[in-house]
């Protein structure tokens, strides 16, 4: 399955253009939010600016929504678009959604609601964009897509288990395209957890190669691809395997490694005996904050890095293990790229990545 | 490898109407009606609900009920299936859910607003609690996982997720379905939208007055015939096909000419290599909605014809939410198993607005083929046939 086309939100602004420049600049500070229920809380965070993206149209048709939708459609519209196939919405196209934590602002506004009113007196609106489904329901609306639109939920492994699906839909012939993607948002409550179970970095600066103890600095965002096995010429790249919980391929040369470490976890040592000598490894986390959906943001940069055929410095380079990283942002010839991550269990997933 | 046969070795179910499939035909032999006020949590609301009164033995885990729920039926379909150890195989689990995916514990939530700190316990469990990830770890599954969160189609589309798994060759045995509890939060929110019935609830009636929620799980396992034959599993019944398809339209109604439930329908008969003749009868979604009833009511009547044996179940279960299409591919199998359908409860005064009316008493059934239909918010549509196998 090729990808032949990304969207994207993230602090950085939206369309696969603001991952280049920041994979080109390198690592900046996060801003800092100020938590409304803990008095003088404050945590460092990657944050989508909705003022300054370059889309209004989407935004003002999908005014109802909460950040998690408008980010999913503003990501699913731009891959689309980036993929420069005519007429998209007439073919066979599914959808594929999936996040960790889905609408829990939402949630938790919802919440509010029970808490501050009453049950017999809740805003249906804010029920309704609560379900998990609601941001690809959007995406459907938004974008007139009326194939197969699933959401899915593993945590670390959304992603990985969105595009073994996206795989298996092309491969069955269910659908011609697949726009596949992964999002989440931060919220207050979520920045509180992650700060009580996890360790913020202060600084602000995730540093993904120290394994542990690991520090985290909240992110969000949304990432789509669009899949179809057909076309190849304008592709990125191909995907040639998704694996969880084991990988047969290992022994496979690549050109580069892409960790998701990014502080989700208290301890990422298990990346370590993954990585190889011979091989540079690089992690994109500090660029635009831990999320355990992470691994799309990544698996996009590995997909610029092999359509654009240049690698991209590693942002932070704290390296305490010595391990091979990759320093140097330059022009080279780029066959194939190994994209791992590792959930709570120490169990591992990879997506290989090869040039078309 | 043969991936074009799957079929269902086991099955699993509890709902209000019974904690196994035996207890189930028993209630819809008799129309049992297990409804009454919810006892789970406090509420002012007054609709009715079909709570699980009984978990049994060894199933309690304390704020996970979703999942105890999920496990009862994951262990029933296991035994079914006869199935000890995995380790052979590449097992796949899938479900759907709603309430396990959100972290909604209003008691974190609230100690959070009022003290700007909260024990992580709802949490804990929480980032525990994820469906497929757990069952997957508790019963040694290293195949893929995915934790389904379509709304209300959520298990009818983990079925269909696990059926491309498997002809895709990612598995050779997948545990699939759906499980959802009671919730506080989903309840006020359905009465929010004032779809909550203040009675019981009437799928397909002409004076229906919306749904009442219900809570259980259904889960199927399903393989490749080589799987079967490898291991010496025989199965009767076999998942022919899945359809899903997206109305595109709005978020909480379905598109009044049913677009996305067409769909959904013509490409699981497609896929099932069959016909709308071919179909002995189908589980309806039927939540006694209005507007639920009326499109899919009329686009049944319009792909199967006027004379469909047509049932609603959710008059004895409630609307399960994500675990309603694992509940009812669970009733649906039994159904051509069995070679009946229970009476579509609730169900009194032909609407003439529909074209189609349900069964209204236990009926005889014939055909090979079941469909059972899932409508979703978002405007979500899916649908599964399932077949007799040949001789049997």
């Amino acid at each position: 399955m090729k990808i032949v086309g990304i969207g994207m939100v993230c602090s950085e602004g939206q369309g696969i253009a603001s991952l280049e420049k920041a994979l080109q600049r390198g690592w900046k500070e996060p801003v800092t939010v100020v938590t409304p229920h803990i008095p003088g809380g404050a945590y460092p965070a990657y944050l989508v600016d909705f003022a300054n993206l370059p889309d209004k149209t989407l935004l003002k048709k999908i005014r109802r929504s909460d950040a998690v939708s408008k980010m999913s459609v503003l990501a699913a519209a731009d891959a689309l678009a980036n993929s420069g196939i005519k007429d998209i919405t007439q073919k066979k196209l599914g959808i594929i959604l999936t996040t960790a934590f889905g609408p829990h602002v939402t949630t938790f506004n919802f919440l509010d609601d029970i808490l501050d009113h009453g049950d017999a007196a809740v805003s249906p609106t804010t029920f309704s964009n609560s379900v998990h489904n609601a941001a690809a329901s959007y995406i459907a609306m938004s974008l007139h897509i009326k194939g197969p639109t699933i959401t899915i939920t593993q945590f670390q492994f959304s992603f990985q288990s969105g595009l073994q699906l996206a795989q298996a839909w092309l491969d069955q012939g269910r659908c011609d395209y697949v726009l596949a993607g992964a999002v989440d948002q931060y919220g207050d409550v979520l920045g509180y957890v992650a700060d009580h179970k996890l360790t913020t970095a202060r600084d602000g600066k995730i540093k993904p190669f120290t394994f542990k103890p690991t520090v985290q600095v909240p992110g969000e965002g949304a990432a789509f691809f669009l899949l179809g096995n057909k076309n190849g010429g304008e592709a990125y790249c191909t995907v040639d395997a998704i694996h969880t919980n084991d990988d047969p391929d290992h022994d496979q040369s690549v050109d580069i490694n892409i960790i998701d470490a990014n502080g989700m976890l208290p301890d990422e040592s298990a990346y370590l005996p993954s990585l190889s000598k011979e091989i540079p490894t690089a992690a994109y986390s500090p660029l635009f904050g831990s999320m355990m959906i992470g691994s799309a943001f990544n698996m996009a940069a590995g997909a610029l890095m092999l359509k654009q055929q240049r690698q991209y410095a590693t942002p932070v380079q704290d390296n305490p293990h010595t391990i091979r990283l990759l320093t140097e942002t330059e022009d080279c010839a780029l066959a194939k790229i190994r994209c791992t991550g590792y959930n709570c269990y120490a169990e591992r997933s990879v997506i290989y990545l090869t040039k078309v | 490898m043969d991936t074009s046969t799957i079929l269902i070795t086991g099955m699993g179910v509890i709902s209000a109407a019974g904690n196994n499939a035996g207890e189930t035909l028993l209630s819809f032999k008799q129309g049992t009606r297990n409804a009454g006020p919810v006892t789970l949590f406090p509420t002012i609301l007054k609709s009715p609900v079909f709570e699980v009164r009984r978990l049994p033995a060894g199933y309690y885990r304390e704020g996970l009920r979703t999942l105890s729920l999920a496990l009862i039926a994951v262990d029933q379909a296991l035994q079914d299936a006869r199935l000890g150890d995995l380790s052979k195989f590449r097992v796949g689990v899938c479900m759907g859910t709603t309430v396990a995916s959100q972290l909604n514990a209003l008691q974190f939530y609230k100690s959070y607003r009022e003290s700007g700190a909260a024990p992580m316990t709802s949490v804990d469990r929480f980032l525990k609690g994820n469906l497929a990830e757990f069952i997957a770890r508790k019963i040694g599954a290293r195949g893929p996982q995915a934790s389904v969160v379509n709304a209300c189609s959520s298990g009818t589309d983990a079925i269909g997720i696990a059926l491309s798994w498997l002809k895709s060759g990612l598995c050779d045995i997948a545990i699939a379905g759906g499980a959802d509890e009671l919730n506080h939060v989903p309840y006020c929110g359905f009465n929010s939208l004032g779809i909550a019935n203040p009675g019981l609830c009437a799928p397909f009636d002409r004076d229906r007055k919306g749904l009442n929620l219900g809570e259980g799980a259904g889960v199927l396992v399903m393989e490749t015939r080589e799987t079967a034959r490898k291991r010496g599993a025989s199965a009767d019944l076999m998942l022919s096909g899945y359809g899903s398809s997206s109305d595109a339209y709005h978020l909480t109604a379905p598109s009044p000419e049913g677009v996305g439930l067409k769909a959904a329908l013509a490409a699981a008969l497609s896929e099932a290599g069959i016909g709308p003749s071919s179909i002995g009868f189908v589980n309806a979604h039927g939540t006694g909605t209005h507007d639920n009833d009326q499109v899919e009511g009329t686009v049944l009547a319009e792909v199967f014809g006027p004379g469909l044996k047509m049932l609603s179940t959710k008059g004895l279960t409630g609307h399960t939410l994500g675990a309603a299409g694992g509940i009812e591919a669970v009733f649906t199998s039994l159904g051509l198993r069995e070679g009946w359908i229970p009476a579509s409860a609730g169900f009194q005064n032909r609407d003439e607005a529909i074209p189609l009316a349900p069964v209204r008493e236990t009926t005889a059934i014939s055909g090979r083929y079941a469909i059972s239909t899932s409508l979703a918010f978002g405007g979500t549509n899916a649908a599964i046939v399932i077949g007799r196998e040949a001789g049997s």
